[in-house]
Formats: C-alpha cells, structure tokens, sequence
C-alpha cells in the first residue's frame, strides 16, 4: 500500500528558530531516513519542494486562469517535502511518519495513495 | 555485463546508426532497430562471446529488425521504396566517422527542445539504453521512451535528412552541439547526496562525447574548448562535496583530492587551441578554470589574470552570469566594496531577478565586508531563492553562523 507522507511550513523558520547545530542533525537524520527506507525497500520517491516564496499559484478567475506568486496555502501550513513510501499497513506509514514528527516535532501528515484495484 | 562489451556496444552504436540510415533514410525506424540489435547484443556477447566483426554483426542484425519492421507496416508504396535500398551490411567503411558527427548534428536539431536533444544525443550518438537514460534524469522508463519518440517524430516533421548541415548553417549548429553536451555534463555535475552513481556516469559520458567531437572536427577551438572545460571543471569533483553531501566552495576545497591527470589534459588542450583560433566562450572559461585548477593554494589563485579573463569573456559573450563571475574576481582584486557596486548593476537586470546566485554572491561579498547582518538577510533570501537542496542547505548555515 502506498502512503503519502508530507511536511508543511519553510526550512528557513525551521532553521531560524532551532539554530545551527539543529540544522546538521537534521540533514543527518533526513539522510539517515532516506537510507533506511531504500534499504527496507519502502521507498517509493522523496523530494523536497522549492521554498513557498518561489510557488506561483493558478487560479480561475473571471472565467480564465491567472496566475500570481505565492504558494496556495499560508506559508506556514504549505506542502514542503514528501515521501511516498510502499507498506505493509498503515501502522507502518504512521510508524515512519512518527520517527520524523519525533525529530522535527511539528505536524506530519499521511495519506494513503489511491493506487487500489477495483473490488469487483 | 562486462564493462568491456558495454564499451564496446557503446563506441559502435554511432557508427551502426549512421550506417543504416546513410542506406534507407528513416532514422526513427533505424534507431529503433539499432537500439534493438545493441540489446541482443547485451544478452547474446557475453554467453556466447563476442563476434569476430562486431560493427558487422550489429548491422546485419539491426537491418534485419528494420526489415521486418518496414515488412510489417501497410504503407505500401514506403515498403517498395526502402527495400529496394537496402543492401547487404558491408564491414569497414571509411564513412564512420563522418556518420557520427552528422548523427549529432541531427540529434541536436534546432526543431528540438533541450531535454528532447539530450535524450536522442545520449541514445543514438552516446548509446545509452532507454533505461539508463531515464534513470540518469530520474525519470520513468516510459516517459524517456515517449519523449525519444516524439523527438524522432519531430525531426521527421521538421523535414530533417541525414546530411551534414550546409557550410552556412554548420557555425551555428555546431554551437548548438556544444550547448548539448555542456547541458549533459551539467546534468551530472550537480552536487547531490545518496545513491546517485548516475550522475557521475552522465559527467564521464558527456566527457566522452565531448572527446569523440574534439576529434571529429579537431580544426574547431570551441570544440577543444569544451573539452578542457569539462576536464578542469571535473578534475575537482572529489574535493567539492564532503562525504555527508555538504557543498565545499573553491575556496575551501582540498586541492589533493583534485584529478591532476585531467587538468594537465586539460591545460595541454588549451594550450593548443588559444590564439591559433578564434577564441570563444568555452576556451575562455576553460582557461579561467585552467588558472584556478593550477593554483597550488586557494591564496596563490591567480585573481588578476581571472579578471583579465573575464573581461575578454565579457566582450566576446556577455551576460549577466558573466558579470555575476566577473564581480567575484572584482572584489577579490579591488576589494568586496567594488565588486558589490558591480553586483549593483546587474539588480535592474531583468535576467537576474529570479536567480538566487546573485543573492548569494552579495551575500559572500557582504560577509567579506563585514556587512553581516545585510549578508545574513541576503544568505537567507538566496537560500529561500534555489532550487537545489545541498546549496540551500549551505546557505541557510551561512546565515546561520551570522545569526
């Protein structure tokens, strides 16, 4: 089964908040991370996003699709990394989500990719 | 399979294409046949050993997969014409050679957009499988498949034959080459952490074309000087990441872990090629590399020649990239303040609006001012402006140390 797990917010308050010593464990842990899922063979794909200052949104308006800068959520609360990861069960997507809210310590999200065959 | 056969396969690809179309003219349906016959040759060579006369196994076998290809397709009239051109392969023909530099020059059509040419460069000139390209781009199998496809199918449209480019067209394609293979070695020169072999294959093939191109019209300066510039720029690739993917910049680099043997290759070529012919932006910005690959020490760097150097690229090939370089050798020579007001012209730039490399130049000069909290703010927003990983992360400490 395939899940997606997302961080949200931006690098920069991460790091302007924890610091510089903070930033090296985390790109250690990140590495570490990355490591161990391809080793178990769950990773699917990771990446990480460009910063939300770069997004641009596209919106209908007026009856045509306008772009403007920006990324569609708040700062904040906008889609920054992801990992695609193929499990066994949910309770190991959340395991794998858990180990980094346990370092990052801000919310993680999880959320099954609809690859399911049809129940017929 | 045998790194011997895989080079083997690779060096005769060109060759074995250039053949077959030079005889019946539809290079998509040739290419195909001959990426089919490489990869009967990957599975049968290493079994059963490789042939007496390689190049003419291939081409036999890739004509008859072309065969029963034209066979099989229900234009009629397209079927007549081709089989009756096609002829029995014929082994050592003096037109090798001639036939790969045409085959780059059409992989390379102008009709094609950027990722289109490198995918059918690396395919048909450099050999690669379909598979090992995609995974060099990190992209499906099926979807390199599809854009190789639609490549040939464009080249086809745009009414492009298997021909040398007329004398006065043949300037400008060859830029267009050398832009080709410069983009695939930049493709493999990211800094990257984690399993990323590929991008060390992508470098050392772009190497190899740029080597194959250098012979093929040796008469051509920007041709050597590509080469050069991939050596010496390359001759530091086990100096610029630590083990954990941290970027180290020029200046903190451990000039023990660099290749001598290419930048000695390197410095021969240009040594060759500088004022026998007319200079141009690839030997200038080898012979920059060239000054600082042969500086014993990042404080015995050559900085007023550098800037000499840049001076003359700006005049030949200006740009704003060029400026951004041209102003670290500024500061380096006259001081970060003067190389600051350089920077300063290009913020009117539309160009540099968007490009994180002139926040982070000021940021460095800043720094070197003693500017810090303005360096601090101009680490953060080149950090906030790149798109790749191990370079944010080298900004955002940057900033972080001045915080």
């Amino acid at each position: 089964m395939k899940y997606m797990i997302m961080t949200f917010g931006s690098a920069e308050e991460g790091v302007k908040a924890m610091g510089r010593d903070w930033m090296l464990e985390m790109v250690a842990f990140m590495q570490a991370l990355d490591k161990d899922l391809r080793e178990s063979g769950e990773l699917v794909d990771d990446h990480g996003l460009a910063d939300g200052s770069q997004a641009k949104t596209v919106r209908f308006e007026n009856g045509i699709p306008v772009p403007t800068d920006g990324p569609f959520a708040e700062s904040k609360e906008s889609l920054v990394g992801y990992w695609i990861v193929d499990v066994d069960s949910e309770e190991r997507a959340i395991e794998i989500a858990s180990r980094i809210v346990a370092f990052i310590k801000a919310p993680i999200e999880v959320r099954r990719v609809m690859d399911a065959p049809p129940d017929f | 399979m045998q790194s011997n056969i895989e080079d083997l396969l690779r060096e005769l690809a060109p060759q074995v294409l250039g053949a077959l179309v030079r005889r019946s003219g539809q290079f998509d349906a040739c290419e195909d046949a001959v990426q089919e016959a490489l990869l009967a040759a990957a599975r049968q060579w290493p079994k059963d050993g490789t042939p007496d006369n390689p190049r003419s196994w291939l081409l036999t076998v890739a004509t008859r997969r072309l065969t029963d290809q034209l066979r099989s397709e229900t234009a009629r009239r397209r079927r007549e014409e081709t089989a009756a051109a096609l002829e029995p392969a014929v082994p050592g023909e003096a037109s090798a050679y001639d036939d790969t530099l045409t085959l780059l020059f059409l992989c390379c059509h102008p009709s094609l957009s950027a990722p289109s040419q490198l995918a059918l460069t690396l395919r048909a000139v450099g050999g690669l499988t379909t598979a090992e390209i995609a995974s060099a781009f990190l992209v499906p199998e099926a979807t390199m498949a599809q854009r190789i496809s639609r490549a040939k199918e464009r080249i086809r449209s745009a009414g492009a034959t298997f021909a040398m480019p007329p004398a006065s067209e043949r300037h400008d394609r060859l830029r267009v080459v050398l832009h080709v293979l410069y983009l695939v070695f930049n493709e493999g020169y990211t800094t990257s952490s984690g399993p990323e072999l590929n991008r060390a294959d992508l470098t050392t093939e772009a190497i190899r074309l740029a080597r194959m191109l250098h012979q093929l019209v040796p008469e051509e300066g920007e041709a050597a000087g590509l080469l050069a510039l991939m050596l010496l720029t390359d001759a530091r690739r086990a100096a610029r990441s630590t083990a954990d993917g941290w970027i180290v910049p020029l200046d903190e680099q451990r000039r023990e872990l660099w290749n001598m043997d290419q930048i000695q290759e390197g410095v021969a070529l240009l040594t060759q090629t500088l004022g026998r012919v007319p200079v141009g932006p690839y030997q200038m910005q080898a012979a920059i590399a060239a000054v600082h690959d042969e500086a014993p020490t990042a404080q015995d760097t050559d900085w007023p020649q550098i800037l000499a150097l840049y001076e003359v690229l700006e005049r030949i090939a200006p740009s704003a990239v060029v400026t951004l370089n041209r102003a670290v050798a500024v500061a380096m020579v006259k001081g970060p303040l003067a190389g600051l007001a350089l920077l300063g012209t290009l913020d009117a730039d539309g160009r540099m609006a968007h490009n994180h490399r002139l926040e982070a130049v000021r940021a460095h000069l800043l720094e070197r001012a003693g500017e810090l909290v303005a360096a601090r703010d101009s680490y953060r927003k080149a950090a906030r402006m790149t798109a790749s990983i191990p370079e944010q992360r080298y900004l955002a400490m940057k900033a972080a140390h001045l915080a």
